[in-house]
């Protein structure tokens, strides 16, 4: 396949920068919903608690390694039964929600390392952590596109009262939307993502993928809009970036994709601030739209 | 409650057709009654005011008309149209990249599908005439976040105003506000009820506003402790039963109404 790029010839590697090409965007745009409803802080919990939903898989011999599909089931059931489960918490206690977060990830991470001792031999687990998408099968595509699938549809299908709850909740439930279920199907969403995506980027890295590129978008975007649009940008661009780094610096695939999502974030805080400084010079314009 | 109020001013109620007629509304929250045997009603045209101290429950009575809080016992009876609501301010993110068109194209769209608001054609141009028409269409391209105090306030009240309500709902617009902010919004209020023919509910605490825009003024504490017109239920025998005790209040100089202390700006 003489028409492909160098690092595209290796078969892992086409598999791999499918992925990223897919993930890139979804992450980006589901970010958006996620930083701009304060829930970044719930994505890294799920993420992190998920190693014990791995954990589980093993010790219940559901899998045999990361990528079984017997895992897939085990993440999807753990990361959205965690995800409901503190949606549920948070909608009954007066506690602020980073605490309730807190406590739940805590508790999860710390049965984790309970179980993981009881493993002999912590087998794949390392892989769990970090992730390796160069191990992805042309079935773990099909996987990414259908969640692709899913979730672009559901934020689509839901923009308008998704918005207006990023303004203010009564708003949406005076136009006759159900936000109660709206949050549970949002956060079961966020888990779905997680729990599929883990396999690929790992535990430690996977929110970086949602938030890093959204929180760029943010920082330039002037509308709602061009939000959504520069946060799918951003997420392309990051994720093939970084695989097709990683292959010419030889590094780890997963972590270069999100190190190349950070550069594109500070590229942007960089570029803001000097818009910034040039508008105070020339006239003395007031600030707006830019870095707080 | 009956229909005369115990400081027996049901006449002194504006004539005309009710908009509203609330009957017997109890409202509880984790078991605690937040209101209790509301019974009252809104003349088409009025402006009404719903005064009170903290904790009373007006914010609860403007949400069950809303439709936002579904009441233990009772019932309301709207012959509106159309209600506008307008929210109590909540903080809202600074950074929000959501521009003021943008924000009112989400009331105006009736689909789900949302894709942020044109620059031409005919929702822009509803857009800018409904901030015109409040004096704000210097604001359309401003992000939401960004907004005063009173500006968002105003954008509040344009969005409310997108379906042409007859009946507007305001949750403590003045709230946040500086002096001069709230003299120009309640230059709004009045144009939206005497121009526009809206009828108004409003809740506040400014009882000086309150005094000089309103037709009528309930005055409540989980239950209704009095109503009629301003001048006679702003008294300040009234005011003190409604809000338990005189001392920490003033009485103001022009027209003896008394002004809870916290609030004097």
């Amino acid at each position: 396949m003489e028409w492909l790029p160098e690092f595209l010839e290796l078969p892992q590697m086409r598999y791999a920068f499918l992925i990223a090409l897919i993930a890139g965007p979804l992450g980006g745009v589901l970010g958006s919903f996620v930083t701009l409803r304060g829930m970044s802080f719930f994505s890294d919990a799920i993420s992190h608690g998920a190693m014990t939903g791995v954990t589980l898989g093993f010790m219940l011999n559901l899998a045999q390694g990361v990528g079984d599909p017997g895992m897939q089931l085990t993440l999807v059931a753990f990361c959205v039964g965690m995800a409901l489960f503190m949606a549920w918490i948070l909608e009954r206690t007066t506690l602020h929600a980073d605490t309730v977060i807190a406590f739940t990830y805590t508790g999860s991470v710390a049965l984790g390392v309970v179980l993981i001792s009881r493993l002999r031999g912590s087998r794949a687990l390392e892989g769990a952590l970090f992730g390796d998408i160069l191990a992805s099968s042309a079935m773990d595509v099909w996987i990414m596109a259908g969640l692709a699938l899913v979730t672009l549809g559901f934020l689509a299908f839901n923009l308008r009262p998704l918005t207006l709850v990023v303004v203010q909740e009564n708003l949406a439930r005076l136009e006759g939307y159900n936000t109660r279920r709206l949050n549970y199907a949002f956060v079961v969403l966020i888990a779905l993502v997680i729990a599929l995506l883990l396999r690929q980027l790992g535990a430690l890295l996977i929110s970086g993928l949602i938030v890093v590129p959204a929180a760029a978008a943010r920082v330039v975007a002037g509308t709602f809009r061009s939000m959504l649009l520069l946060s799918a940008a951003f997420g392309l661009v990051g994720a093939a970036s970084g695989v097709f780094s990683s292959y010419h610096l030889d590094t780890p695939t997963g972590p270069t994709m999100v190190l190349a999502d950070v550069v594109i974030l500070i590229l942007c805080l960089i570029g803001t601030a000097l818009v910034a400084a040039r508008r105070r010079q020339g006239g003395g314009q007031p600030r707006t739209g830019l870095l707080k | 409650m009956a229909e005369v109020s115990p400081c027996g001013h049901a006449h002194g109620t504006p004539p005309g057709e009710p908009i509203l007629s609330i009957r017997g509304l109890g409202v509880e929250y984790e078991g605690r009654p937040v209101l209790e045997e509301i019974s009252l009603s809104l003349p088409r045209g009025a402006f009404g005011c719903l005064i009170g101290p903290n904790g009373a429950g007006k914010s609860t009575l403007l949400k069950c008309v809303a439709g936002l809080v579904r009441p233990g016992r009772g019932e309301i009876i709207s012959h509106a149209r159309r209600v506008g609501y307008v929210p109590q301010q909540l903080p809202l993110d600074p950074g929000l990249p959501l521009s003021v068109a943008e924000f009112l194209s989400l009331k105006l769209t009736r689909s789900r599908f949302w894709l942020g608001a044109p620059r031409r054609g005919e929702v822009r141009e509803r857009i800018v005439r409904q901030l015109d028409e409040i004096g704000a269409a210097h604001l359309a391209d401003r992000r939401l976040g960004r907004l005063s105090g009173g500006e968002f306030q105003r954008v509040l009240v344009a969005y409310s105003l997108l379906n042409d309500p007859d009946l507007l709902l305001l949750d403590e617009p003045l709230t946040g506000m500086d002096v001069r902010g709230g003299v120009s919004f309640d230059g709004l209020l009045h144009h939206l009820h005497d121009h526009r023919g809206i009828t108004i509910l409003m809740v506040s605490h400014d009882l000086h506003l309150v005094e000089h825009l309103s037709d009528v003024v309930f005055c409540i504490n989980r239950d209704l402790c009095c109503h009629g017109r301003p001048e006679v239920v702003l008294k300040p025998e009234n005011l003190a039963r409604a809000y338990g005790h005189a001392p920490g209040m003033v009485t103001d100089a022009g027209g003896g109404a008394f002004i809870p202390i916290r609030n004097v700006r």
